[in-house]
């Protein structure tokens, strides 16, 4: 080995990372099986016409392992390729693996989506909002079976489009701070309503209204992770095991919240003034603090826990 | 001596001072003293500017004095026309449509950033009769010879009332631009952001300062410098490791100026890293004339860094250089104190390196980021990127590379100054850095230029730095053998690919390419865990909370 090594440890940046680097640090180490590995050759029919270089995983990597022992299923995806989106090989991965989850209760209880997509690729539409569609409701008969379906989301290409909708779709989600959810993203939005609306190139912005923290503080995310995996790991495990039924009882208590946070937020126009209405006294020092800091702020925020889902 | 004919010349000696006088008149209306209310902008300037005048309309690589740019834009083109702006940045959308309209007629500039492709635009409908592009201290210069401005529109933070300029950290320009036009009887005015009993620090003394106006709102200055560490990839880390290890250690530079690119950003973030272990501390990098790039946050802060002297700011860097003026200049405010044109002076004559990336390089090492619809300017680069011919003092970095360019030992040994290209074989959009010919010869035979801009000519370039490895333009002896030097560097662009493979081997066995393996450098050894800092915030942490990064930057 040489003398600096690679770059992945434990410790290094999970937005920064690759989808397989991500879930080899995970996961217990040497514990991950891949379904329809890239030896496989499952790769887009179509990107070809647009002379444009598939790869052999179409991006979305699926398979089972091990967190601390308990059995798992992942899917990860590798943002950095057409930005991680959703198509007919990579949404078919995907929704094979909550199908056979949902079916077949020998298989693990527990599925970890690494997502890290701008949503449908606009390459293969038709087939990416399907994929879409078809996952969604393949997590609600999931979630319905007794699976919880957990999101993390910390990459480079954020959640949204399809990622975000499935996001909230999950039993709860994992946040970084540089971590982002959203359903129309930053570029769409000031393309369709102009900079003046929304300036995507204003990264405090953007990250205002769409990044972990203020995901995390207005409850929109259930658990807030360090920009590693150890950290990422550890957030998970917390959160395992801890899914509510998914009842006619959790989803009314969903609504209630959902009701209250509008109530509670709907009037501010920005980030910080939502910051504000919760109780944090300095929004810009919250956003500059180191990560523990950030963490012992939210444990003190009304709503950041009132999680239903 | 032959007796005059006749008495002394009766011509009058002082039109440019009745000139001046009668503006001041037809002006004085708008104007309480030197206080001009932002509403009577307009009118104060159809008063005080005549068709035909030169203007200089700061228009810096970063400070803009964008209020008065909207309301000179917005005087009537029948009153003043024909405007000559000499003028070193035209950076905003207001600068071109001083042409759009008729109230401008004739260019000369530096630089143009995001307005490059304007700029083609108007000079092809023929809006615009281009004088020249110029270097910085090229314009400078000509401000006092025959390019000085009847008018020059400034920019400060504040302003007393009788005229002092407090400019802080971006002083930028407006010294060099204020003395040319003031001291030739022409008329200076003022955008402040506010007025002030007491100005903090004077930058420019108030006798030279005709109106002060308090703009509606903060001047615009673009974060020009600032690299997001998280957007810096391997390849550039690897160009970096080769140029510390081939070029910085050998040559022992101490004294440099780096371009604005992330392969120079990265040279920054690996010093406290790569270089640290190299054992390199105090042996390279000591000295710079260079922009405060919060990219050199970590080096300073880990001790790397002696001195720093800076053509303008950087936003967000201004408590951070408060805080460390055994690092910066720093006036007795305690404030950051910059000067385009001595710094300028300072990395063309003072130091021995200039490293900086480029959009084209050609088969003599010429070097250009004009494209065929872009007249993107020069700024400063060919300054500070060649071979100063008038410099006369010794270091040891100088007098090495004047050895390898005089090949043998001569009774009057020369020095060289340093000059590196750092590029990737291929930029963005997978177009090849290296061409058989600049686009910039096409752009001006398309628009009639006398000269085809060129940012850096071949025989200034000492050293070009690709992820191939280095080629060494010093030890080329003929047009023939540099040829192969670049071709052997290129990669797999075409102008790489048609490489004479066993030329490239002699090279090579003559040290005028190294690969990364002759340097003992292993390719995969170049990746982030070796930037000090790998984001935006990580800079933060590094200057302790002092930087405040621009919102563009902050992605948390």
């Amino acid at each position: 080995m040489s003398e600096t090594g690679r770059p992945f440890g434990a410790s290094a940046s999970w937005f920064l990372s690759t989808a397989r680097e991500r879930l080899a640090k995970l996961l217990d180490a040497g514990s991950f099986t891949e379904f329809v590995p890239p030896s496989e050759r499952a790769q887009s029919p179509h990107l070809a016409s647009f002379d444009l270089p598939a790869a052999f995983d179409d991006g979305m990597i699926v398979g089972c392992g091990r967190l601390d022992g308990n059995s798992v299923l992942v899917a990860a995806q590798e943002g950095q390729f057409m930005g991680g989106t959703f198509a007919e090989v990579s949404g078919a991965k995907l929704l094979g693996l909550i199908r056979a989850a949902r079916d077949d209760e020998k298989l693990p209880r527990s599925i970890l989506l690494l997502l890290d997509s701008g949503g449908v690729r606009l390459q293969e539409a038709n087939a990416g909002e399907l994929a879409v569609a078809e996952v969604m409701r393949a997590i609600v008969e999931a979630r319905a079976a007794g699976v919880a379906v957990i999101a993390l989301v910390g990459g480079r290409a954020g959640a949204f489009g399809g990622a975000g909708l499935i996001a909230a779709t999950c039993s709860a989600i994992v946040i970084s701070e540089q971590g982002r959810t959203g359903v129309t993203g930053p570029e769409v939005i000031e393309t369709n309503k102009g900079v003046e609306e929304f300036d995507s190139r204003d990264k405090a912005l953007v990250w205002g209204v769409t990044g972990g923290r203020t995901r995390r503080l207005i409850g929109g995310a259930d658990a807030y992770a360090e920009d590693t995996a150890a950290s990422f790991r550890e957030a998970t495990l917390a959160l395992m095991g801890k899914a509510r039924p998914f009842d006619l009882a959790t989803l009314r208590a969903e609504q209630a919240r959902l009701a209250g946070r509008v109530g509670r937020l709907g009037g501010c126009d920005r980030a910080a003034a939502m910051w504000k209405a919760l109780g944090v006294a300095d929004p810009r020092a919250a956003g500059d603090m180191d990560d523990p800091v950030f963490v012992a702020l939210v444990a003190d925020v009304k709503g950041a826990g009132d999680d239903a889902r | 001596m032959n007796a005059r004919s006749s008495g002394p010349s009766q011509r009058a000696w002082d039109t440019a001072r009745q000139s001046r006088e009668q503006r001041l008149a037809a002006a004085a209306r708008y104007a309480r003293d030197k206080l001009v209310f932002h509403e009577d902008v307009t009118k104060l300037l159809e008063a005080l500017v005549r068709s035909g005048d030169r203007v200089c309309l700061e228009g810096d690589n970063q400070k803009q004095a964008d209020f008065l740019a909207a309301r000179l834009a917005e005087v009537d083109p029948v009153v003043v026309k024909d405007l000559h702006i000499v003028q070193s940045g035209v950076v905003l959308a207001e600068h071109l449509d001083l042409f759009e309209a008729g109230i401008a007629k004739r260019l000369d500039f530096s630089y143009s950033g995001p307005q490059g492709a304007a700029i083609a635009r108007a000079l092809k409908a023929s809006k615009i009769e281009l004088g020249a592009v110029h270097t910085y201290l090229e314009l400078f210069s000509r401000y006092f010879v025959d390019l000085t401005p009847h008018v020059a529109l400034t920019v400060a933070r504040c302003a007393d009332r009788e005229g002092n300029l407090y400019m802080g950290p971006n002083t930028e320009d407006s010294p060099v631009v204020i003395e040319a036009t003031a001291f030739k009887q022409g008329i200076v005015i003022a955008q402040v952001n506010e007025l002030v009993d007491k100005v903090p620090r004077v930058d420019v003394p108030g006798d030279r300062v005709d109106f002060v106006v308090v703009a509606p709102s903060n001047f615009y200055v673009e974060p020009l410098f600032t690299r997001d560490p998280a957007q810096i990839t391997e390849t550039q880390i690897l160009t970096a490791m080769l140029a510390i290890k081939g070029i910085y250690e050998p040559y022992g530079v101490k004294r440099l100026n780096h371009g604005i690119g992330f392969n120079t950003a990265a040279i920054e973030l690996i010093l406290p890293t790569y270089a640290e272990r190299l054992g390199l501390k105090g042996r390279i990098a000591t000295h710079f004339a260079l922009n405060p790039h919060p990219t050199l946050i970590p080096a300073i802060e880990s001790g790397w860094v002696e001195q720093v002297y800076s053509f303008g700011s950087e936003v967000g860097m201004d408590d951070y250089m408060r805080a460390r003026p055994d690092i910066f200049f720093t006036g007795r405010d305690g404030s950051m104190a910059s000067n385009r044109m001595y710094c300028q002076s300072a990395g063309l004559y003072a130091t021995d390196l200039f490293i900086g990336s480029t959009l084209q390089i050609d088969l003599a090492g010429n070097s250009s980021t004009f494209t065929k619809d872009r007249i993107a300017g020069f700024g400063g680069a060919p300054n500070m990127g060649s071979d100063p011919r008038g410099r006369r003092h010794a270091s040891d970095a100088w007098l090495k590379a004047g050895r390898e360019a005089a090949g043998e030992p001569t009774r009057l040994p020369r020095g060289r100054k340093l000059v590196v290209q750092i590029v990737e074989t291929f930029g963005e959009k997978l177009s090849p850095t290296f061409v058989e010919g600049l686009d910039s010869i096409e752009l001006a035979k398309s628009l009639d230029l006398a000269l085809p801009p060129v940012m850096i000519y071949g025989d200034d370039v000492s050293h070009i730095v690709t992820e191939e490895g280095i080629a060494n333009l010093l030890l080329c002896r003929t047009p023939a053998e540099r040829e192969q030097a670049i071709r052997g560097v290129a990669g797999y662009t075409d102008v790489g690919r048609a490489r004479d493979a066993r030329a490239v081997e002699e090279l090579r066995a003559r040290k005028v390419i190294q690969r990364p393996e002759d340097l003992g450098i292993n390719p995969l050894d170049a990746n982030r865990s070796l930037l000090a800092a790998r984001s935006v915030k990580e800079l933060l942490r590094w200057s302790g909370n002092l930087y405040d990064p621009p919102r563009k930057f902050r992605n948390w």
